[in-house]
């Protein structure tokens, strides 16, 4: 019994380790052996990318366009009609003189996230040439069915479904709108914020108010010999 | 000055002096590198990533030495494991010489702010202070909160397997803003209550030279004091001056630590306005 016993452990510890040390298979890896060549494949067919995309980051005319604000209300008519147009092919369909506009002057705020300051992404790097499609318009590269291989795999090779699921233009954490839209991040941002502000509302005054008061304390002579300043117990 | 007088009483043990050099060395070092990241938009942040070998460097250099941080925080709780004293636990854990918060911490932080205004003598410090124990308990507290974000964020592939991708997100602001408390508390604070102040002008040597003067001391921790001297214990922890030389290379790497901070801090705050969050 005691032998049965010991295989049966043995084989239960090779079956734990086996299951810990081949890691399961990634799906986007399936699709794209190489994200290099991928992501050639795919540029290939989408033509050439206008100068302003391609151009350095400080000189692009991104962020910060003037006279492009929310006001009272959340969108003006035109950018209502594109948010009402999420299952499109062409998401910019029948938009009055969108030739001659850029992406970022009707959204700033999605030219402002990391990809674009930081990795010096351009706009249509991910969302494709035109006609750009909806992100839930079913054989968009956007869709969420696919947009992991098709799009976050171009560069972050391996990248599963739930990888895809980050949000490329998170809304502003600070934001009363965001507890709505991504209650986790408006909650954490807050609560960390209330940590930061707790400890500098309690220890910046205190640290203050402890150096003036030891410029103010006298200093102790003992058999006419001055001792360090006493910061405690003098006066 | 005669150098076998022994004027100083031993604060630090030359493991513990080691433990806060590699902090110290080990943050300036995050703070950098993650400043660099974080302002790339600027040339302040640029230059600063330059120190490291670029941006990509930088969070190359932010991640190995991240887990080395955290290599450290594992081995400082193995050492605190065998510092404490099994057979008497509870005294071990709640006694005078222990950094665990005491009802009396919080009795001392009220006299001390009375004090601050003149109303109430100050307190009898023992061999910690409040501020002291707080700055300690701030590193366990920071390190798990920046270190768990921190890997998320590093292994962003690994991470998603385990949740969603849309955690990265949490875990950058989160990481971001727990990274700016601890800048701001160290480069303000801690550089000012351990440095700066009056008692402490130009800089408190207590954690390079392992010493403190003994007059000082019995003035600001007049408790610890009174406390060795009842146990018979005082004459055993007294220690002399170190060299000159010692000295003045403590001062060099004390003050070129505080210029680090500051550089980083003030550059920061100049450059807050021109980076997008």
């Amino acid at each position: 019994m005691d032998r049965i016993r010991s295989f049966q452990l043995w084989l239960a510890g090779v079956l734990l380790a086996g299951l810990i040390l081949s890691g399961s298979t990634v799906s986007a890896q399936e699709e794209v052996a190489s994200a290099v060549r991928r992501y050639k494949a795919y540029e290939a067919s989408t033509g050439y990318y206008e100068e302003y995309e391609v151009l350095p980051r400080r000189q692009r005319p991104l962020i910060g366009v003037p006279n492009i604000r929310a006001g009272i209300f959340p969108y003006s008519p035109t950018v209502a009609k594109v948010r009402s147009r999420a299952h499109l092919a062409d998401s910019h369909q029948g938009i009055r003189f969108y030739k001659g506009r850029q992406c970022a002057d009707c959204h700033p705020a999605a030219a402002t996230d990391i990809h674009t300051t930081r990795a010096n992404l351009t706009c249509r790097q991910c969302h494709g040439d035109e006609p750009i499609a909806s992100i839930n318009y079913y054989w968009s590269p956007m869709n969420p069915i696919r947009r992991h291989a098709y799009v976050c795999a171009k560069c972050h090779e391996g990248a599963s479904a739930s990888y895809a699921a980050y949000v490329v233009h998170p809304p502003n954490p600070a934001m009363a709108s965001t507890f709505k839209e991504f209650p986790v991040l408006a909650y954490s941002f807050w609560i960390m914020v209330a940590i930061a502000v707790g400890t500098f509302v309690l220890f910046l005054p205190h640290t203050i108010l402890w150096g003036i008061r030891e410029i103010f304390i006298k200093k102790k002579t003992k058999e006419n010999k001055t001792i360090e300043p006493d910061s405690q117990n003098a006066d | 000055m005669n150098p076998t007088v022994k004027t100083r009483i031993k604060r630090f043990t030359p493991l513990q002096r080691v433990f806060h050099l590699f902090l110290m060395l080990t943050f300036l070092i995050q703070s950098a590198t993650g400043l660099a990241r974080m302002f790339v938009e600027t040339s302040w942040g640029r230059n600063l990533g330059y120190l490291f070998g670029g941006y990509e460097a930088s969070r190359t250099v932010h991640i190995y030495v991240g887990i080395i941080m955290l290599c450290g925080l594992a081995l400082h709780i193995f050492y605190i494991l065998f510092k404490i004293n099994w057979r008497n636990f509870m005294s071990s854990l709640y006694g005078p010489d222990s950094l665990l918060f005491r009802f009396k911490d919080v009795r001392d932080l009220f006299q001390h702010v009375a004090w601050f205004f003149g109303l109430k003598k100050a307190p009898e410090f023992d061999r910690w202070g409040y501020w002291e124990k707080f700055d300690y308990w701030a590193v366990f507290w920071g390190m798990i909160i920046l270190g768990v974000t921190g890997l998320l964020l590093a292994y962003q592939m690994a991470a998603s397997r385990i949740m969603p991708g849309w955690g990265l997100n949490v875990a950058l602001w989160v990481h971001r803003i727990e990274a700016i408390l601890a800048m701001a508390h160290v480069f303000l604070i801690h550089f000012f209550v351990g440095h700066l102040r009056r008692h402490n002008f130009p800089m408190d040597r207590a954690m390079f030279e392992g010493s403190v003067s003994l007059d000082a001391t019995r003035h600001e921790r007049p408790a610890w004091i009174a406390r060795l001297e009842q146990s018979g214990e005082l004459d055993g922890v007294l220690v002399s001056e170190a060299m000159t030389a010692q000295r003045a290379i403590h001062y060099v790497i004390g003050f070129a630590a505080i210029a680090a901070g500051l550089y980083l801090f003030i550059g920061a705050l100049m450059n807050v306005p021109y980076i997008s969050w």
